[in-house]
């Protein structure tokens, strides 16, 4: 999958949330989404799942399956689990018994007759989680899949990241609680500063020192520190 | 396209949403058509009921289709896109299901005058083109819901006035000298009260602008969903 320039803003005249994204994603590729709140990683996620249409560029080779599960799962529906998962595996046109089957993997079959309104968080995660996987997809797309889990399936779900990973699946996931991190060959992009890119996890981390001079110095200091390659800024007045 | 109709259709019924319209619909019923119409022109006059409900219904059926399509939260919207596997199935699906909903609230409104029309020895293309009226109106209706559903405008309360303005708008239009963007209204009723034959005369032109209207509106209304993600 191939992001060539890709730009993205929600109004026209907005201020776009990201731009200038160029990026490769391989098949079979677990890729970590990282950035701070509100740097656009969901916005990010729904980008490659198809969800938004870039406002700039172009994404090529997104195939054709593909699982999304949102950050928090819409359990404002008249469904029971059953019903739920039933309809959406007849829209990703698989079979019924996908839904017992993922539904044991994740550890709800109790809950399967439960309406979706009466679901807690983390089993309304797993619905979330269940429905993206029923069809087997080659892309899965999964925002913040850890949160409100309960510890049995969040030590389970790393694992299932890397077996659908072994079968060709591209997995994009943004983690905050880091649980995919053991897994090996993980790729990591950062969200920041309005675009996409990969991190650089050799590059030593960056901390900010507070310097107090005198300020007929601050000329001198400021000249300096920047000679010897650190990035000044002062502070605003 | 069907899977994603139904999975919306039972959204709906399952919400009791569909209550609201269907409530509507078996008061007027009750209290206006179970009345039937009585005195030498009774024929005539029950052919004329077709053309009065297709006209009360249209608000009703965009009512109808702006609260189906408003059923999913958004979220669920981008799930089913998701997993979707065309890009215009989900668009399509959600016209598929609103106009079938319309299509069993104007069977519900239609049993009475129909029986009535039968049983009076209406003319039976009459009838038939008063049944295939309302099969019109009920798309035009839906697709007036639809412009108006959350997907389209966010916020509810401009929604519900465009949903108001729109419906009044459109018999506002069939008035002037620009009638021919409206939906034919006022024509359909004067047709179906200048008696049986007037009707099926006058039926095809109305068909035919019902049907270009309604193309026009559905087309745009599939050809802007790009920009509404």
């Amino acid at each position: 999958m191939l992001f060539e320039g890709v730009a993205f803003r929600y109004r026209r005249r907005g201020p776009w949330i990201l731009k200038d994204v160029d990026l490769a994603l391989e098949a079979g590729r677990i890729v970590e989404v990282t950035g701070r709140n509100g740097a656009g990683k969901s916005t990010f996620l729904r980008l490659v799942a198809g969800l938004r249409r870039p406002g700039k560029g172009s994404v090529r080779g997104r195939p054709d399956r593909v699982g999304y599960a949102p950050e928090r799962f819409p359990v404002d529906q008249p469904f029971t689990v059953r019903s739920y998962l039933a309809h959406m595996a007849s829209i990703r046109g698989c079979g019924a018994d996908s839904v017992g089957v993922w539904a044991e993997r994740l550890g709800f079959e109790r809950l399967l007759d439960v309406r979706l309104p009466e679901l807690s968080k983390g089993s309304a995660q797993k619905v979330g989680i269940a429905q993206a996987l029923l069809d087997g997809p080659e892309l899965l797309v999964l925002d913040e899949p850890f949160a409100g889990l309960d510890a049995a399936t969040r030590d389970a779900l790393p694992g299932l990241i890397g077996d659908l990973a072994a079968g060709g699946t591209t997995v994009v996931v943004s983690d905050h609680q880091r649980c995919i991190e053991p897994l090996p060959d993980v790729e990591r992009l950062r969200v920041a500063d309005g675009t996409v890119g990969a991190l650089d996890v050799t590059a030593p981390a960056s901390a900010i020192l507070e310097v107090v001079v005198p300020e007929e110095e601050i000329d001198t200091v400021e000249a300096k520190l920047r000679a010897d390659g650190y990035r000044v800024r002062r502070p605003a007045r | 396209m069907i899977a994603i109709a139904r999975f919306q259709a039972a959204a709906y019924v399952r919400s009791l949403r569909v209550l609201h319209p269907l409530i509507v619909v078996v008061l007027v019923v009750a209290l206006v058509l179970a009345q039937g119409p009585g005195g030498p022109d009774a024929a005539a006059l029950a052919v004329g009921t077709f053309g009065d409900v297709a006209a009360f219904m249209f608000p009703v059926w965009a009512w109808a289709a702006r609260a189906l399509l408003d059923t999913q939260p958004d979220e669920q919207r981008a799930l089913t896109a998701a997993a979707a596997r065309h890009r215009w199935a989900p668009v399509w699906a959600g016209l598929l299901a609103a106009y079938g909903v319309n299509l069993c609230l104007g069977l519900v409104t239609l049993a009475v005058p129909l029986v009535q029309a039968v049983s009076l020895g209406s003319p039976g293309r009459a009838v038939a083109a008063g049944l295939a009226l309302n099969a019109l109106v009920a798309a035009a209706g839906t697709l007036l819901g639809a412009w108006t559903s959350r997907a389209v405008l966010p916020s509810p309360g401009v929604s519900l006035l465009a949903l108001l303005g729109g419906a009044s708008a459109l018999v506002l239009l069939g008035l002037g000298p620009l009638s021919a963007v409206s939906v034919p209204m006022i024509e359909w009723l004067r047709a179906v009260h200048d008696g049986p034959e007037t009707f099926v005369a006058d039926f095809p032109g109305i068909a035919v602008h019902l049907a270009v209207w309604t193309a026009l509106v559905g087309a745009a209304y599939v050809a802007t969903d790009r920009f509404r993600s």
